[in-house]
């Protein structure tokens, strides 16, 4: 090991060296020659039209805590346009809409499920217990229970997320500096973002070497959406006999009726969010080199720092070392945790909860290299580690194939395993004596393989045109991911590149 | 293991611009578009959605946040 750092450092300082030369015959060659010729940055206004659609299923929903259907489907439209302002400057604004529904959102609230059974000799009327906010205190309730593994029709199944950006970019006259600025946001139901880039790109030796620098901030913020049933908990003061709970049948882990005025009832921790912001900042750094007429790499850094609330609110834990209380059939008690269980559902004793801050530091490399007119090989690793105890390895590997002037094919494979953050234990596991706990299988231990297969038809003459408007390109890819614990996930995308003539 | 990991890297990082300077009229092969160290623009979404499942993210030259990725 100290041989290779040792061996490391002597070719730096001979790159530095070199450099500091090329440099010098840099400078005095492109003042001679740039300010004779200046190519405009960016000859006409871009568009790129992007949408996907994706779908998911598991059986690890974080908002049931750890257990139940994560079905989830997700259409997204993203339009990007590059306007040249100037010969030297591009603004770039993009916007994009993205619709999802969601079996595991679903379950914020579980209670949703109607029913056109009235005849409960209550001379009530069986009614849902309505928005996830859980109504007013007080209201008539017979309480119909859905379960994990089934969507409920509530108000959190599905949403809707928009997002902008705007950025405005400077070339220097010699094209070897690039200042840049960005603003975005974002938004949906319960979550907003804000959002502010500064980045700084240099080029040397011939614009062989290329040294980036960017800075990111988000100012995000919740709007806290918590589990109905500790919506009402709080709501009602623990009171079991009032307003959603008065007509709650609550069952034991034996599916047996509680004595909710008893020793031993439901009781679990409410504390509402102290802190709604969620910051980050981040910082990356690249290096890219041209090796050769057919080789180029990269190397990356981006340590990120995020504080605030980074727990997800909708997100259930139950603890191991707490009783069971469930609402719903008594007799699917026993089979809680199979896809049969379709109609009753674990109380929860908890928020997911996770430190106010933590840091992130990924880096890694990209690499590619021109076998033939026909292939490009192209790799990508990534190393990245967290103070949560994560530490994650990604792989990536596409070739592309020409297969004339005009299509090409993209396939690819992406390999990523992941150690479990130390706050993550599975369903029923955490003990209440913890301060943080997730069950939340994105923070789990797994690995993940992906088989990619992309076309893209190409008119490098854009020959096809409606007005002003040029047609460039069209690309579709398929993706497929699977992870070695139980989810899947197929996404398709479909990007359009038009000119502006 | 990752102070060394850090000195691999930065030792990476300087020693590459060693290489040989490839002048403009010889980057033909260079210049083509799927050659750039990037993802391609298509797959902006399928970053998205694994910036979203799994625990890990950034250094892909995307943004990496700007929603909560609860679903």
């Amino acid at each position: 090991m100290k041989i290779i750092i040792v061996i490391l450092l002597l070719l730096s300082y001979n790159s530095i060296v070199a450099q500091a030369q090329n440099v010098e015959s840099d400078s005095s060659s492109s003042s001679a020659t740039d300010t004779i010729f200046k190519l405009r940055v960016l000859d006409n206004a871009e568009i790129d039209i992007l949408s996907s659609f994706y779908k998911q299923q598991g059986a690890n929903a974080a908002v049931s805590g750890g257990i139940g259907t994560e079905e989830l489907t997700n259409f997204a439209t993203s339009i990007s346009v590059a306007i040249p302002l100037t010969d030297d400057d591009i603004l770039s604004i993009d916007a994009t809409i993205s619709a999802y529904s969601s079996a595991s959102s679903s379950n914020l609230n579980p209670f949703s499920g109607a029913s056109d059974d009235s005849n409960d000799g209550s001379g009530k009327k069986r009614i849902s217990s309505g928005a996830s906010s859980g109504g007013d205190p007080g209201d008539d309730y017979k309480v119909i229970a859905n379960s994990p593994w089934v969507a409920s029709s509530s108000e959190a199944k599905d949403d809707i997320w928009f997002g902008g950006n705007i950025a405005y970019s400077h070339y220097s006259d010699d094209r070897n500096n690039i200042y840049s600025v960005g603003f975005s946001a974002a938004k949906e139901y319960d979550y907003r973002s804000l959002g502010i880039s500064l980045g700084y790109t240099r080029f040397f030796n011939s614009k062989n070497t290329e040294l980036a620098f960017k800075g990111n901030v988000f100012f995000d913020k919740w709007n806290p959406q918590y589990p109905a049933e500790l919506n009402h908990y709080a709501d009602l003061n623990g009171d079991l006999d009032e307003g959603f709970f008065e007509y709650a049948v609550i069952l034991d882990k034996n599916g047996n009726p509680i004595d909710k005025d008893g020793p031993k009832v439901w009781s679990p921790n409410t504390a509402a969010i102290n802190d709604e912001r969620r910051n980050t900042v981040a910082l990356s750094m690249s290096l890219a080199q041209i090796l050769s007429k057919r080789a180029q790499v990269s190397f990356f850094v981006e340590p990120t720092f995020q504080y605030g609330w980074l727990a997800n609110p909708m997100q259930r834990v139950y603890f191991g070392d707490k009783s069971n209380y469930f609402i719903g059939n008594p007799s699917s008690v026993y089979i809680y945790n199979y896809t049969q269980n379709t109609d009753v559902y674990h109380l929860a004793d908890d928020i997911e909860r996770l430190p106010s801050s933590r840091m992130k530091f990924p880096l890694g490399a990209r690499f590619s290299y021109y076998l033939n007119k026909r292939f490009i090989l192209k790799l990508y690793y990534r190393y990245y580690f967290d103070d949560w105890g994560i530490n994650s390895n990604t792989v990536k590997i596409e070739l592309p194939i020409k297969l004339n002037h005009s299509w090409t094919l993209y396939p690819s494979y992406r390999f990523y395993n992941q150690s479990a953050a130390k706050y993550f234990a599975p369903y029923n596991k955490h003990l209440s004596t913890d301060s943080y706990y997730t069950s939340d299988y994105d923070l789990s231990q797994f690995s993940s393989n992906q088989y990619g297969l992309g076309v893209k038809y190409k008119d490098g003459f854009t020959k096809l045109h409606l007005w002003k408007i040029a047609f460039k390109s069209l690309s579709l890819d398929y993706n497929y991911y699977r992870r070695n614990i139980e989810f899947d996930a197929h996404i398709v995308s479909l990007g359009i590149t038009l000119v502006i003539k | 293991m990752k102070n060394k990991l850090f000195l691999i890297f930065f030792g990476l990082l300087f020693s590459i611009t060693s290489c040989k300077v490839v002048e403009n009229n010889e980057k033909i092969d260079l210049n083509d578009p799927d050659m750039v160290l990037n993802d391609r623009k298509v797959n902006n979404f399928s970053t998205k959605f694994h910036n979203y499942r799994e625990g890990s993210s950034g250094a892909k030259g995307v943004k990496s946040v700007g929603g909560c990725g609860c679903n």
